[in-house]
């Protein structure tokens, strides 16, 4: 089941990238095109001295390129799944704060601030593992607004760091050989202090206006572990912030946020369609 | 941007790989078994293969199966320890079903140890290793007469039980 759910996340992830290249805007170099020739027209008609059709073409050239501006300041938000989950599911209790800043026209510096409590009931062993972690790093936006739209499909990377600790509650003794009957649940509650983890998350995300300055976003991450201080006799199975823990590095997780943008300032967008006609 | 989507898609297909950690995996080491080999007393350096010897722990109603059945005529056997016990007692009867009853004979060994769990993964959840106890690991006695004993001579190989790759205890007769 789990291997299943890792290769759709995959997927889908590589589904997200191929809809920012569709997504993709050509630049409108046409519209230019059409005022080059009514300008050709218009030579020709001012030989024979007709001055009534001066009117229209000027009309014409002013709006070839709209002013546009974008916008930058800071968005700030909750991830609702963390949120929500703590409503059906009575082993879990998490929050994470989103937060970034647009820096320039493409790149967002971006952070997650999080705080979960989870009980992980597995077939042979039951932990609680509790923490914060912290990830900070960047997004780049690969999705070209048009006009004054402000959506965002991003690639990013960022650095996770987590401090949590882990309390055994109970366990199992595996014995292949289950001659005296299988062994029975063992009741613990070793408590594993001042454990640490820190990983490289790639993070594909899209972010949508829904209306105003309120975003909704979501977001696939992909982690592998960097370091990894693990408790004695015990491993660290869950990690705030990291999600599960498998034989491997890696790990996955997700995100489904709503954020609201505070604009600072801004800035006016230089035309790129003149500098790429001249060639 | 053509190359990060190329990246991306080699990290993707680098997820892809299957990891096998729900099921605990037959070939972990997980708690180990105590492997018994039975030596030749006159002899104590030939291996000497028991005659349909049946093994029964204390209070079972069966007798510990060996490759489906419960008797064996192998030179070692591996027999299985409570792990919530510090104690396990076994008889071994020599020559089970043997319609002769002179022939048939039961001696009795119980084994005294102390435990150590160590966690082996998620799958598996933790393991049990032996520690023989260091001044009585084993008490043989017979349930008919002292004289009447098999086992002449009992041997402990190692005092640590952490794996099935070797020989624990050594039995002569």
């Amino acid at each position: 089941m789990k291997h299943t759910l890792r290769s759709f996340f995959s997927f889908f992830l590589v589904l997200s990238m191929t809809l920012a290249q569709a997504q993709e805007t050509t630049p409108k170099p046409k519209q230019e095109k059409s005022t080059t020739v009514s300008t050709e027209a218009d030579q020709k008609i001012s030989e024979t001295s007709m001055p009534l059709v001066k009117i229209e073409p000027t009309a014409k050239t002013n709006d070839s390129i709209p002013a546009k501006t974008d916008r930058y300041g800071i968005r700030v938000g909750v991830d609702l799944y963390k949120l929500t989950r703590a409503l059906y599911d009575k082993n879990y209790k998490g929050i994470e704060l989103v937060g970034d800043y647009r820096l320039t026209k493409k790149y967002f510096l971006a952070a997650e601030l999080g705080n979960e409590n989870k009980t992980t009931d597995d077939d042979r062993v039951n932990f609680t593992t509790k923490g914060s972690y912290i990830k900070a790093g960047y997004d780049y936006n690969a999705y070209q607004n048009w006009l004054d739209m402000e959506n965002i499909i991003s690639i990013g990377l960022r650095y996770g760091f987590s401090t949590f600790n882990q309390e055994l509650n109970s366990y199992r003794i595996y014995n292949s050989n289950p001659y005296f009957g299988e062994t029975p649940v063992i009741a613990s509650g070793k408590k594993f202090d001042g454990l640490s983890a820190s990983w490289i998350e790639v993070v594909a995300g899209v972010k949508a206006k829904v209306f105003d300055n309120v975003f909704m976003g979501f977001s696939l991450r992909l982690n592998r572990l960097v370091t990894n201080k693990q408790p004695e006799n015990f491993s660290n199975l869950y990690i705030p912030g990291f999600n599960r823990t498998y034989d491997g590095d890696f790990g996955v997780g997700f995100n489904y946020t709503v954020t609201y943008f505070v604009p600072i300032y801004k800035k006016k967008v230089k035309p790129t369609v003149t500098v790429e006609n001249k060639k | 941007m053509k190359k990060i989507i190329l990246l991306l898609f080699v990290l993707a297909l680098s997820f892809s790989s299957c990891e096998k950690d729900d099921i605990c995996d037959a070939n972990t080491p997980t708690t180990p078994r105590l492997v018994i080999g039975f030596y030749d007393f006159l002899n104590p350096s030939v291996a000497k293969s028991v005659t349909n010897l049946k093994v029964v722990g204390e209070g079972m109603p069966s007798g510990v199966l060996f490759n489906g059945s419960e008797t064996t005529s192998a030179n070692t056997i591996s027999i299985p320890l409570k792990t919530n016990e510090n104690t396990t007692t076994y008889s071994f009867t020599l020559n089970f079903g043997n319609s002769n009853p002179a022939l048939v004979d039961e001696d009795i060994i119980k084994f005294d140890y102390s435990k150590q769990e160590l966690f082996v993964s998620r799958a598996c959840g933790y393991k049990s290793i032996f520690t023989f106890d260091p001044t009585a690991p084993y008490t043989h006695t017979d349930p008919v007469a002292a004289s009447q004993k098999w086992i002449k001579f009992i041997s402990v190989e190692k005092n640590i039980i952490e794996n099935e790759n070797e020989t624990h205890i050594k039995i002569f007769f």
